[in-house]
């Protein structure tokens, strides 16, 4: 049976396979060290760019330490919970010192809260009404749709912090600008989310809509609205999660909500303010992470029973 | 009275329906036949301009169909109510609202956006549910009911449209035989005790035989057969289906064995007034 | 002769209809419910839009006229240090790859230290996932102003920012991949007799890389968007460029670099959805 061992061409099947092997691993290596020269080409190129220098390193390194160090809060178990003393001060040491500025944080977080609310509702309301315009099934004419598609991506596409910026020239500092800045945005993003849910709906209770003499809204309200629902609600809420930290950093050019107050301590004050205000912030949006997660399984979860 | 003359349709690059020439009576049932893709539906749909005709002209008691637009386009199909064969209802609403949106072209724009039905609105849906039996369903969620029912729930929708013409574009093709027959049978009722004139894009020749006026036969977009039902031979039909002929004789012989009037089925509509 | 007649239906047909369907003519306290969420939205939306002193955006119109208006005008393009802009459009990319790389680094050690199924001391798993939710938690701009205020102004502290925040999502990220993967192949491994590094080899990597990578990429992409902003607080970028032409009043050159942004990112986006199907894709894992 030694012929069985030899392919018609006369060669060792073994050998054969040897070789195409070889042959395999050689291309696929060069194409690896191809790629691995290209990474680390781009690597390099990016370190020299970013100015990522071992000098720089050194000498900012130590300084982040020195930095952390010195805005943490210093405690004394002696005085930790006393309240203010006769000149009405809090003694250094204690919480109530710490969070010297407890109700001004309390406030602005409050007024962040606002701020994302009424952006998140605003921005779903007009990102409802442009979806259906930019959806490519629901659009009333197809040069609405390309308008509103380009629109969207505008709005999605410039962070909300330089739609801050500018509305801060238009309006003047404080809340409004950063509410409209979010909101802006906030309709870009849900925008093409949910025009990519209507264009996953089915088409036939629209068809059945038309039949019954509906307008387009009407087409919309009751063939569309209905199936997309449960989606843009979880979508909406989600964003909101977004929409509470868009709008506790857009205080940084002058927006409104407790950015303001975070830049200005970050700005002037190397002390334990720094970690007060910060912790306050990472509490807040952890917050409202857990709170509209749950919600929005809940939601799931009511949509699975039915 | 409706009027096709020389209504035509054109795809990019071929023809769905090349120039027909018929005229409807009112109070008729007429059953257009054929094979898939012999232009029926293209028909059907460029009735209530669910399809735009490419040419020619339809009259409706003298008023030109094909040029109707906007509001009056809109009046136009809330006067000729359709019946899919998926039956296009909105799954994720109850089946009143689903009905009772058959009124909304009498609706301004606030009260049909916030969803408001009046209470007369909701009695006439529930008489309409109540005439084809599925008046228990009211206020389930349309999604739940089975193939059958959304499609009485469908024709239930389109009588609260109170229309002159009622289309249904192959109403029982995706129906077993015994809920066919009960959809059929709540047709043939329409046509009869309300006068409504009923074009009916039907698959099985059985069907538009037992239950049909009149039967209209269509081969490649053209009209090859306008006659009664008992004009139609079984030579004639296999003209008009050519290779699908014995498909659909067979489909004829498992789908609507049972005849109109036969005795009344579990669920049978019953007739109110 | 039609037996449905919408005009004909009576008052006594409304009644007897209710009475047989009760339910049909709406749940007063459904109703009321609907009407009392929808009047509370719009009441406040109403109240904040006034807390917020809405009426600024008209009272101010000129000011918007005067910006957009400058925005679309474009002047002396000759004069506009273009060498400048897209070193900083470079330099931004430059932050965001460093940081990503840098950042994927740490992960994926910290990823193995939070992931339930590698890390069986539930006190240390804890720890590292509440500190990767600090490093969450904070906005990458705010981080950028921290290192500012620690390292100086520049990329450095760009770098950093970038580095700290996509440690903290690509972390959280890698160690639910880990915690997902397929235990049967691992113990397969295991029965050869592998130590732990060969099982971590032959048993983790092969199934988690693909969806590391992928992550990664994810993160080089969004990383590129968010550093063209920490140069608003000084952290490098081109953020540094379009802020401090803003305040000088260059408004029209502050809408080309935007644009140029804009373009260059709608780039990165599509390359990187080149390389997850070439890489990501022909692997299929």
């Amino acid at each position: 049976m030694a012929d069985m061992s030899q392919t018609p061409g006369g060669q060792d099947p073994v050998a054969l396979f040897e070789r195409h092997r070889a042959q395999l691993i050689r291309d696929r290596m060069t194409a690896n060290l191809l790629l691995l020269a290209l990474f680390i080409g781009f690597l390099a190129w990016s370190i020299w760019i970013a100015d990522f220098m071992p000098d720089r390193l050194a000498s900012g390194v130590p300084r982040i330490f020195e930095y952390f160090g010195s805005v943490m809060p210093s405690f004394d178990t002696d005085v930790l919970f006393d309240g203010r003393n006769a000149e009405g001060k809090f003694p250094p040491g204690s919480i109530g010192f710490w969070y010297n500025d407890f109700w001004k944080y309390i406030t602005l977080i409050w007024e962040t809260i606002l701020m994302a609310l009424t952006a998140t509702l605003l921005g779903t309301g007009l990102a409802v009404v442009l979806s259906f315009l930019a959806a490519r099934n629901t659009t009333p004419a197809g040069w609405v749709g390309t308008i509103a598609r380009r629109f969207l991506e505008f709005c999605r596409g410039v962070p909300e912090i330089l739609f801050a910026l500018v509305l801060v020239f238009w309006v003047g500092i404080g809340p409004l600008a950063g509410v409209l800045a979010i909101t802006i945005h906030a309709a870009g993003a849900l925008g093409k989310l949910f025009s990519e849910v209507v264009e996953n709906a089915s088409m036939r209770p629209v068809d059945g809509m038309k039949a019954v003499g509906g307008s387009w809204f009407e087409q919309m309200r009751y063939g569309i609205l209905p199936q997309v629902l449960p989606n843009f609600t979880s979508y909406a809420l989600w964003r909101f999660e977004i929409n509470v930290r868009a709008s506790a950093v857009v205080g940084f050019v002058g927006a409104g909500g407790i950015g303001t107050e975070l830049s200005h301590t970050i700005s002037f004050y190397s002390d334990d303010r720094v970690t007060a205000v910060l912790l306050l912030v990472v509490l807040l949006v952890t917050a409202i992470d857990l709170l509209s997660e749950r919600a929005r399984h809940s939601l799931i979860g009511k949509e699975a029973l039915k | 009275m409706l009027e096709f003359k020389g209504l035509t349709k054109q795809f990019r690059d071929n023809v769905a329906v090349k120039p027909a020439t018929l005229t409807i009576p009112d109070g008729q049932m007429v059953g257009i036949i054929g094979r898939s893709g012999a232009g029926k539906s293209t028909l059907l749909r460029m009735i209530n301009r669910l399809n735009e005709p490419s040419g020619g002209q339809m009259l409706f008691d003298g008023r030109d169909i094909t040029a109707l637009k906007g509001r009056d386009l809109r009046q136009w199909r809330n006067e000729c109510a359709m019946v899919f064969q998926q039956f296009n209802l909105v799954g994720r609403l109850d089946v009143l609202t689903n009905v009772m949106s058959g009124r909304l072209f009498h609706h301004g724009f606030v009260t049909s956006m916030a969803g408001m039905f009046s209470a007369k609105e909701r009695a006439f849906a529930i008489r309409a549910l109540d005439r084809l039996g599925m008046a228990h369903t009211a206020l389930q969620q349309t999604d739940t009911l089975s193939g059958g029912q959304m499609q009485r729930v469908a024709i239930a929708r389109a009588l609260v449209q109170e229309p002159r013409i009622m289309l249904a574009d192959e109403p029982i093709a995706s129906l077993d035989p015994l809920n066919a027959k009960v959809v059929m049978d709540a047709l043939r009722a329409i046509n009869q005790e309300d006068g409504l004139t009923v074009i009916c894009n039907l698959h099985t020749l059985d069907t538009a035989r037992q239950y049909c006026d009149r039967v209209i036969g269509m081969q490649d977009g053209v009209i090859v057969f306008d006659g009664t039902a008992k004009e139609l031979t079984d030579k004639a039909a296999r003209e008009i289906y050519g290779a699908e002929a014995e498909e659909a004789f067979s489909e004829a012989m498992t789908s609507t064995s049972l005849r109109p009037g036969d005795k009344p089925a579990a669920e049978a509509p019953r007739v109110v007034n | 002769m039609s037996t449905l007649n919408f005009a004909a239906i009576s008052q006594a047909d409304i009644d007897a209809a209710r009475k047989r369907h009760p339910k049909a003519f709406g749940d007063p306290l459904v109703t009321t419910l609907k009407a009392a969420s929808w009047a509370f939205v719009v009441v406040y939306l109403a109240w904040s839009l006034g807390f917020f002193e809405i009426g600024k955006l008209l009272n101010n119109a000129d000011r918007a006229v005067q910006l957009l208006s400058r925005m679309v005008v474009w002047q002396d393009m000759a004069t506009w240090q273009y060498a400048n802009i897209y070193k900083g459009i470079a330099q931004t990319i430059a932050m965001a790859f460093v940081g990503t790389m840098l950042g994927t680094l740490f992960a994926l050690g910290l990823a193995f230290l939070a992931a339930r199924n590698t890390m069986p001391v539930g006190v240390i798993r804890h720890a590292v996932r509440r500190l990767l939710d600090v490093f969450r938690g904070i906005d990458q701009i705010v981080w950028g102003l921290v290192f500012v205020r620690a390292v100086g102004l520049g990329p450095l502290a760009g770098v950093l920012a970038i580095w700290i925040s996509d440690m903290g999502n690509l972390a959280k990220l890698y160690s639910e991949a880990i915690e997902n993967i397929d235990r049967k192949q691992v113990e397969g491994v295991r029965a050869t007799g592998a130590d732990t590094g060969r099982i971590i080899r032959y048993g983790y990597l092969p199934q988690i890389l693909p969806v590391f990578i992928s992550l990664s990429l994810y993160s080089f992409e969004s990383s590129t968007r968010s550093a063209t902003i920490l140069g608003l607080v000084g952290a490098g970028g081109i953020g540094m460029i379009i802020i401090e032409r803003f305040r000088a009043g260059l408004f029209d050159q502050v809408a080309f670099v935007v644009l140029n942004v804009l373009v260059v990112i709608a780039i990165i986006d599509w390359g990187s959805g080149l390389i997850r199907k070439r890489f990501i894709g022909e692997r299929g894992h």
